[in-house]
């Protein structure tokens, strides 16, 4: 089982296979840093769309041989955008990353009904997974950058996504909190009907063999002592593998507080698309850039 | 002035006159070790309203030496809340604080219309928070009280936890409204009132504090991420208090920096006619007594 985003890519280069990597608009430093030293450790190919000049530039500056990398010229954003979507779709690349886009062109790309690589009638989502060192394994958030506030369908594909993480990780019975302020379910907040409803969905079976509570708070499911302080009956017992977050409100800060506050790591991918969608902030550190790819190549 | 740790609470009430702090239902041995250790540091002058015999004994076994304490017998705990409350309402404390009882009972009697604690103000919790990362105390409101507040009541929440800090001894003190994003989205309520929030502190309708918002949590409390965004704020990167757009955010983000940021916390209920200190069962000792300390520095 993968309890730490190291071993997320040990992972993946045990599978001993190579994925390609189609960067739109790769001008950007730490992304160019990050796919030189996936494509070093061997488990990724990297084709960049993006005016030639200026990748190999980077690259110089960065001190990496810029052969190492496909480059095909585009001399717009828009366009390069375009392409790295469009050898995805066409089975050139497994994987697509954002170089220096800005995410709103980025997405309309992806989700472009006619070019684009959404799975029909599917739900556009955001999946990361966390390191953080007062934790004893990784977890599985869902969604800190991308649904506002989920309704029961989208909760409901959020969660299978995380599930299908879990299993990538080998966790084979993913223990599921759905994460609120207090275990009790209340009429005041909105999230309660929906997660009743999950619980019932997953007694039916509807999310396979995996273990799921809530309401419960972040004490109940991540802090082994809490149960027993609060208490509280559940299988969780502070040993979540997943958290389910009633919206993008409560998820953002958690994420951010945790990366900036505790230490944190994570690596994140789009879901809801025909192949793994690489979305991170620009400023993000190459080496978090590096797990995104991993762990991009590791969903493929 | 501007708290770097919770620790710097002591200078600002150590020599001041000892605070009347009156505890509803005493017998509770987590908050008693934390009161009497303010007992002994000159800071309070403790009332213990509650089961005599039991309080006494819980000082027994823990080797607290009360000689000299006042206590009031009260076996009933309904009766002991009442008593303390309406010995507050006499002007015979200057802090309450809660025992060995519900949260509710104890907010039931400060709310009593005939002899309770109103003022007229919002009830609203305000809390200190210290993490080794950050390189100030941070204040953050309210994660605890009120439940979805509207414009009003934010606006409320931010005059009760400036007050406070100016009692501190802050000056203007920058006020982050968090939001998920940055940007103001007409589908997000909470950007909407941040950005209104931010234009009544321009125009003076919001006093004695710098306010900025939307802002993400990022942006709030890292000079980097605020430069990365080309956002240009007094307040980003440098935020005294951050407030939460609803309990849900504020209680996973509370939990999630105790959890795992091993953050250290002092905490107060505002807007009653004293400080109000409810901490609960799973807050340390230490909490406990910063959030008295913190208490006697809000009621002067």
């Amino acid at each position: 089982m993968v309890t730490s985003l190291d071993q997320m890519v040990n992972k993946v280069l045990e599978s001993g296979k190579k994925h390609r990597i189609a960067v739109a608009w790769a001008h950007d430093k730490n992304t160019i840093r990050a796919l030189s030293e996936a494509v070093r450790k061997g488990f990724a190919s990297a084709v960049m769309t993006g005016i030639p000049g200026k990748i190999i530039s980077v690259c110089r500056d960065a001190g990496i041989d810029h052969r190492i990398f496909s480059i095909i010229d585009c001399d717009n954003e828009d366009a390069a955008t375009r392409l790295a979507v469009k050898l995805v779709r066409e089975g050139d690349a497994d994987v697509i990353m954002k170089g220096l886009v800005s995410t709103d062109k980025y997405l309309k790309a992806i989700m472009d009904k006619e070019n684009g690589l959404m799975v029909p009638g599917s739900i556009l989502s955001y999946t990361g997974a966390i390191e953080v060192p007062a934790y004893h394994k990784l977890f599985i958030i869902t969604d800190c950058a991308v649904i506002p506030y989920p309704n029961l369908k989208q909760k409901v594909a959020m969660t299978r996504y995380a599930i299908e993480m879990a299993w990538k990780f080998g966790i084979e019975k993913p223990k599921i909190a759905l994460v609120g302020a207090s275990e009790k379910p209340s009429s005041h907040f909105s999230y309660s009907a929906d997660y009743l409803e999950m619980l019932r969905m997953r007694e039916e079976g509807e999310f396979g063999d995996v273990i799921m509570d809530g309401p419960m708070d972040i004490f109940l499911a991540c802090d082994r002592n809490s149960s027993t302080i609060k208490g509280v009956n559940t299988f969780i017992g502070g040993d979540a593998d997943i958290l389910i977050f009633p919206s993008l409100e409560s998820c953002n800060p958690f994420y951010k507080g945790l990366m900036l506050f505790a230490d944190g790591k994570i690596a994140g991918l789009i879901r809801g698309t025909e192949k793994p969608v690489v979305l991170m902030s620009r400023s993000e550190t190459e080496k978090s850039k590096y797990y995104c790819i991993a762990l991009s190549c590791l969903m493929v | 002035m501007v708290l770097k740790t919770l620790s710097d609470l002591k200078g600002i009430v150590a020599g001041g006159p000892r605070k009347k702090l009156i505890v509803a239902a005493a017998q509770d041995q987590h908050s008693l070790g934390a009161v009497i250790r303010a007992w002994q540091d000159s800071i309070v002058e403790p009332i213990l309203v509650g089961d005599q015999e039991n309080i006494r004994n819980i000082c027994a076994a823990n080797n607290y030496n009360i000689d000299g304490l006042t206590i009031i017998n009260e076996p009933d705990t309904e009766a002991a809340v009442q008593t303390s409350v309406k010995m507050v309402s006499n002007r015979q404390g200057d802090i309450l604080m809660k025992g060995k009882v519900g949260t509710s009972s104890l907010l039931k009697s400060v709310l009593n219309k005939e002899w309770g604690l109103r003022t007229g103000n919002l009830l609203s919790h305000f809390a200190l928070f210290e993490v080794e990362t950050y390189p100030k105390v941070i204040a953050v409101t309210d994660v605890a009280m009120n439940i979805a507040p509207n414009l009003q009541d934010k606006i409320a929440i931010i005059n009760n936890s400036v007050s406070c800090l100016i009692k501190l001894g802050y000056r203007m003190p920058k006020v982050a409204v968090l939001g998920a994003v940055e940007m103001v989205n007409e589908n997000m309520e909470a950007t909407l009132d941040a950005a209104l929030l931010s234009k009544m502190n321009q125009r003076d309708q919001i006093k004695n504090c710098i306010i900025d918002g939307p802002l993400a949590f990022d942006n709030a409390v890292s000079y980097e991420s605020a430069q990365h965004k080309g956002i240009r704020s007094e307040v980003a990167g440098d935020t005294d208090l951050l407030l939460m757009p609803d309990i849900e955010v504020g209680n996973v983000l509370y939990k999630s920096l105790v959890f795992f940021a091993k953050a250290k916390v002092a905490s107060v209920i505002l807007g009653a006619r004293v400080p109000i200190v409810l901490t609960s069962r799973s807050d340390s000792e230490q909490a406990k007594y910063d959030s008295i300390l913190l208490s006697a520095a809000a009621s002067k």
